[in-house]
């Protein structure tokens, strides 16, 4: 393992933050300096899931992330990744406003690796299906957490399935409250309450779409 | 239906004394819900608060009535503008959401990270004196009045509960140290905080809990009910390591609620999100002083196994089961839950959480019908 993924894996921001512009200044490649971030991330993850880490140990990795991205980023070709491991929808649904949990999420997954679509709170169906179609995004991220989100949330898999596009698109449900009562209510293929869960069944969706 | 021996208030003093009541009291947290269910749209609800009580009570005749109406209205009293939360934006019917839609807090860094020295030179109470106003964009006065009008109608409603034989089990509210500063800052720019200036923020919970815990002896004081409702969700297992809550967490809480027994106040830890890690901790806290009351996501039968004994434990009937559900699955787990946590006392039936404004009626009924008919199993 590399001094800087080791160090975020320590989420030591200010090392990190020296690591990565020394990594620049010696002319390492860019995409070289974001694997090495990415695999920090990674075992935070592990981590994360071995109960190690909490909740808090992500939000901070994700913000070491950040700001490691936000140096390294503009040197990539083109000012972004050129591969991503899938493209991805994200929002909370119409009626809601809550951010906290969709951010959180859409924070790991672009460490992960997704090009995520943040359409942000409160977010009508039509919107859902107009970025799905525009990006052919295969993984829609749907957020709530209030019960009338629910009913929210089964008329964008309503409006998807309107738009024809149900079955190019993978779709997962996330929030406090989600249960697999939820889901089948919903329509969707898989709910967590779990950020870091949440990633992973990304991950699982963007190697099925390959 | 079960031969009832206790009155109402009886029924809840046995459940939070941790004795056997004649059967399991049951206590939902009941607001928004009855205003969709009578048919009032919820902007109404804020436009005149002094129409909701007429409707909790139509709701609550039509169920047939339960133990206690934990808050007697849509306010949360207090007794001036020094307040033990934070002025967190909200998104109010009405006011900028659609007529029926639920309240939903509006977060965001309102407060910035300068913010922490006002809070360490001046207290809670002198940071709100010019923080406030900054927030709102309205002078204290002009809160102050409003706080006062507020509170005069709740303590009608509370009285018009009591004449009907209901107890109301909220005369106050705080937060914890953790709730309000990641409130304040929002729960990301907190954690990050934590991370970066733990000094400074352990300083500003230690200049802020002594004006939480005055200001809540002040407002019950005011409404005259003794019993303090803590909103806490920041801070638990499932955000934060115990080494946190051991440091941020757990101190200035017991601080508040030890002071608040010690003036014979109930302390109603309302906990959201999943602190089934945090729920040793609890048996620090006074014996018999305070009512654990879950959301459906921390583990209550683990609740029942650590604190039986020691703290009255409330909850939790899912939201989902409550909006999605059949009666026949809220009254199943409503008889597992009066079977298990409901044994040897110490147990109040209720919502995890707020029932939710779009429950279905014949399942809220179910919920309050089975504490009615049903007794822990031998």
């Amino acid at each position: 393992m590399s001094e800087l993924a080791d160090v975020i894996a320590e989420l030591n921001e200010d090392e990190a933050k020296r690591l990565v512009r020394e990594e620049i200044d010696a002319g390492v490649e860019p995409m070289s300096i974001v694997d090495e971030c990415r695999q920090g991330m990674d075992i935070v993850g592990e981590r994360y899931k071995k109960k190690e880490y909490f909740l808090s140990e992500l939000i901070v990795s994700g913000e070491i992330f950040k700001e490691a991205m936000a140096v390294v980023e503009p040197l990539l070709k083109g000012g972004k990744e050129a591969d991503p491991l899938s493209k991805m929808v994200l929002g909370t649904v119409k009626g809601d406003i809550h951010n906290i949990g969709k951010d959180i999420v859409g924070m790991l997954l672009t460490a992960a690796g997704f090009e995520v679509y943040d359409l942000g709170i409160d977010v009508e169906p039509s919107i859902f299906v107009d970025k799905l179609t525009e990006t052919g995004a295969p993984i829609l991220g749907m957020s709530g957490l209030l019960t009338p989100s629910f009913k929210s949330m089964k008329e964008t898999v309503k409006a998807v399935e309107e738009a024809g596009l149900r079955d190019k698109v993978k779709i997962i449900i996330g929030g406090g409250i989600m249960t697999e009562q939820v889901r089948e209510y919903v329509g969707a293929d898989a709910c967590t309450n779990d950020a870091s869960e949440g990633v992973d069944i990304c991950k699982k969706f963007a190697k099925e779409g390959k | 239906m079960i031969k009832e021996s206790m009155t109402r208030e009886g029924r809840i003093r046995a459940a939070v004394n941790l004795e056997v009541p004649d059967r399991v009291p049951i206590a939902p947290l009941i607001g928004q819900f009855a205003l969709r269910h009578q048919g009032m749209p919820q902007s109404e609800g804020y436009r005149n608060p002094s129409r909701v009580i007429q409707v909790l009570m139509d709701t609550f005749d039509e169920l047939g009535g339960y133990d206690a109406q934990v808050q007697a209205d849509f306010i949360w009293p207090s007794s001036s503008w020094r307040i033990s939360s934070a002025p967190t934006p909200m998104h109010v019917a009405g006011r900028g959401a659609p007529e029926d839609s639920p309240i939903q807090a509006a977060e965001r860094e309102i407060m910035a990270v300068e913010d922490y020295d006002t809070i360490i030179n001046r207290g809670w109470n002198g940071f709100l004196e010019e923080f406030l106003p900054r927030v709102t964009g309205r002078p204290l006065e002009k809160i102050d009045a409003s706080q006062k009008r507020q509170l005069e109608i709740y303590m009608d409603d509370a009285k018009t509960w009591k004449e009907h034989g209901v107890p109301v089990l909220f005369g106050a509210s705080t937060c914890s140290c953790t709730m309000i500063l990641s409130l304040c800052r929002s729960l990301i720019q907190f954690t990050l905080d934590l991370h970066r200036i733990p000094d400074k923020v352990e300083a500003a919970m230690n200049a802020m809990v002594d004006d939480l815990i005055d200001n809540v002896k002040n407002d019950v004081k005011a409404t005259g009910i003794p019993w303090v409702f803590f909103p806490l969700e920041r801070g638990s297992g499932f955000y934060y390591p115990m080494k946190i809550f051991e440091r941020f967490g757990f101190p200035y809480l017991k601080k508040m609620v030890d002071a608040f027994a010690a003036e014979g106040f109930m302390n109603m830890l309302h906990f959201d999100t999943d602190w089934t890690l945090n729920l040793p901790y609890l048996k620090d806290l006074p014996h018999g002083k305070c009512i654990c009351e879950l959301d459906s996501t921390t583990d209550i039968f683990k609740a029942k196994e650590i604190l039986k004994g020691h703290m009255c434990i409330m909850g939790d009937v899912p939201a989902s089961k409550l909006a999605l559900g059949t009666p026949e699955d809220v009254t199943e787990y409503c008889e597992k839950l009066i079977d298990i946590v409901g044994k040897d006392g110490g147990f109040i039936l209720s919502t995890g959480c707020e029932c939710p404004i779009d429950a279905k009626f014949e399942n809220v009924k179910a919920m309050v019908d089975t504490a009615k008919n049903h007794l822990p199993a031998h």
